[in-house]
């Protein structure tokens, strides 16, 4: 008995490993654009993780780029989940696979600088989007929106609910976000200068765990029973937070605002849990990704303000930070919240 | 030392409460009193109610786990096995709008079904539980992002409240997924110390050849216990779900394997096999919980509680290594 079963089952358990280690790498995303004629530039994306509506939308986006441009073939391919290790092999096999142009939104921008500097050395073109890492020797920063937009953004939406004072915490995720961590700064700063009478009391760290997000915001209301705003600094403790706000039976007494998408949003804006979610338009952003990869590819220089296409017009560059700026961040509210599908 | 368990050898049935069970309620008691008064508003309803709402998955699927370890096992696969009840759950509640019982069934079934697949690789194959459920939370984990298929679940009605931390989840102030958690652990420790087929968990674990030859049935047994693991394990994710916000996102499940081994070893369940109680790993998991409340609730730095899980972890073992030293000594 023991013989018998033990071969096939250890077969078995080896090929399930593999099996499971192999597929999560094979959701590879192609839509290849015209192959006659010109040469087709191969633009490969990595994201923090894949299979989240935030990337998901980017990738919508850099697909209707390709096609548009004719002469893109755009890859997409993260980790499953937000894991700095995962990424940086998926930023390998890319190397591996000698693409023209190399775009990464880093987990971890230390750990991702020297992987980006061998891209570079292979002769690949390469570059960052919805995260810098900007000690790096990408070629440019695709930026959503600047810390400070986002980071007024928020400040401002939930001040304004709160009434201009009181005090309020915020519910983060990954502590070394650089991007995270950069609108933080923003907040804290703005805060004081603008709202002299409203204090930061708490910055938590709950990871991409909603449940622990939710568990967290609750924790800070009990902590201090005057708190009037909470934020949710991520899409995952976005939702978090106004669901603790609703749990607590608290919606009109602590306000909340966060950067979470549409959709996972809406029932939170509608029961007025959330007062408005800050964001940018994820597809263009990743229609502009995708064309600054294929700039870049075909070595031309960016202007100070770019056309992009027919919706993504006046784009601008600044050539000494090497970064495009996709524009101002959008507030969504209960009342424009259908108008964005993801 | 001694002399308690030279008294405990004329018994038939071993003690009511493990030391290592005393000194966690003693620590929860002196944990929650000095909370109480550093932070006023620890100990007010609004504060522990949902603390007890976040216990209760992680105890749930803490006492299937100290079954499975009591009996020598582990089963690693318990995060990828709550992303897919968790994820076809959530596709039922929004897709068909089942009701409350349905979706219960449902997550509860589909739990049953991958504990079953772990159970009998493990009882028939005899590789080692460690290997198989490490294979299987892969293919779990795979199966639950396929289900997701590139996007979250979106707009989960309020079907699943009863088990969760707003009002409608709890009846006379007392949450009901942390009572249902209770009763359930309740008729566990029952069952494990008052019955013959409790026991011969404890006698696999000792020995499992021994057990063997004093009759015990030892692959049906063992298969049993993960599918126990697996049936509250699906019960368990239709409280991540009441839990969570209307929406459910890939993050769902991850490390929560660790986070209930966690409770379970805390809870003084031997990580090599043989001793244990369900008890222990509620007080475990309470303990987990109650410091990562209090963490934030002083304002502290949030990863100090990963801290001190870690030193409450290596306490744990190491005081269950010091007394199996001494048991050998003798």
């Amino acid at each position: 008995m023991r013989s018998r079963l033990a071969l096939p089952i250890a077969i078995l358990t080896t090929a399930a490993l593999a099996v499971s280690g192999c597929t999560k790498k094979n959701d590879n995303d192609t839509s290849s654009g015209s192959t006659a004629g010109a040469k087709t530039y191969k633009v490969a994306f990595v994201p923090k993780l894949q299979g989240v509506p935030y990337f998901e939308a980017m990738n919508a986006g850099g697909k209707a780029a390709a096609a548009a441009l004719g002469n893109v073939e755009w890859l997409y391919q993260g980790p499953t989940q937000a894991d700095a290790a995962a990424q940086a092999d998926i930023v390998r096999s890319y190397i591996q696979q000698k693409v023209d142009t190399l775009i990464v939104a880093p987990n971890d921008p230390d750990s991702m600088a020297p992987l980006l500097q061998q891209a570079k050395d292979a002769g690949i073109h390469v570059a960052t989007a919805d995260t810098d890492a900007p000690s790096s020797v990408r070629e440019v920063f695709v930026n959503q929106a600047t810390a400070e937009g986002i980071g007024q953004g928020l400040t401002d939406a939930l001040l304004t609910a709160m009434g201009g004072k009181g005090k309020y915490a915020i519910v983060s995720c990954g502590q070394t976000a650089e991007n995270l961590n950069s609108w933080i700064k923003v907040q804290q700063a703005y805060t004081k200068e603008k709202y002299p009478d409203a204090t930061i009391v708490d910055v938590v760290y709950a990871g991409e765990d909603q449940a622990k997000a939710t568990q967290m915001a609750t924790d800070l209301m009990n902590a201090h029973p005057d708190l009037t705003g909470l934020v949710g600094e991520c899409t995952s403790s976005a939702p978090g937070v106004a669901q603790a706000v609703k749990d607590a039976g608290k919606i009109g007494k602590v306000f909340t605002v966060g950067l979470g998408t549409p959709q996972a949003m809406k029932p939170y804006l509608t029961d007025k849990s959330s007062t408005a979610a800050i964001l940018w338009d994820v597809q263009n952003l990743g229609y502009l990704t995708a064309w600054a990869g294929a700039q870049i590819a075909e070595g031309k220089q960016f202007q100070a303000t770019n056309n992009v296409s027919d919706k993504l017009t006046g784009v601008t560059y600044d050539a000494t930070s090497k970064m495009l700026l996709l524009g101002p961040a959008l507030q969504i509210t209960d009342k424009n919240v259908d108008q964005f599908n993801y | 030392m001694s002399t308690v368990t030279a008294t405990i050898r004329h018994r038939v049935l071993p003690p009511r409460l493990t030391g290592q069970e005393i000194v966690l309620a003693g620590v929860l008691v002196v944990l929650w009193a000095a909370l109480a008064v550093s932070t006023p508003a620890f100990l007010t309803a609004g504060s522990i109610q949902p603390l007890l709402v976040a216990t209760a998955p992680i105890a749930l699927a803490g006492v299937g786990m100290t079954i499975v370890i009591i009996t020598g096992g582990i089963d690693v696969s318990v995060g990828g096995a709550i992303m897919v009840c968790s994820v076809l759950t959530a596709k039922a509640l929004v897709g068909a709008e089942v009701s409350l019982p349905v979706a219960v069934l449902l997550s509860v079934a589909v739990g049953g079904a991958l504990g079953l697949v772990n159970g009998v690789l493990i009882a028939y194959g005899r590789v080692h539980a460690i290997i198989i459920t490490f294979g299987t939370a892969n293919l779990f984990m795979f199966l639950g992002l396929r289900i997701f298929g590139s996007g979250t679940v979106n707009g989960i009605p309020g079907t699943l409240a009863f088990f969760g931390r707003g009002a409608g989840g709890r009846t006379l102030g007392v949450p009901h997924a942390f009572l249902i958690t209770v009763l359930i652990t309740a008729a566990a420790w029952w069952y494990l110390r008052h019955t013959a087929g409790g026991r011969h968990f404890f006698a696999i674990g000792g020995d499992a050849q021994a057990a063997r030859l004093a009759g015990v049935r030892v692959q049906r047994r063992v298969l049993l216990t993960y599918l126990i693991t697996g049936l509250l394990v699906g019960l368990a994710s239709c409280f991540v779900i009441a839990q969570g916000t209307s929406t459910l996102d890939q993050s769902v499940g991850s490390g929560k394997e660790l986070a209930v081994i966690a409770a379970v070893v805390i809870g003084g369940t031997s990580i090599m096999g043989g001793r244990g109680s369900v008890l222990g790993t509620l007080l475990g998991a309470l303990l987990v919980q109650s410091v990562a409340s209090g963490v934030t609730q002083l304002g502290w730095r949030s990863q100090l509680s990963d801290l001190f899980v870690g030193v409450f972890i290596i306490v744990a073992v190491g005081a269950d290594l010091l007394r199996t030293r001494a048991r050998r000594s003798r």
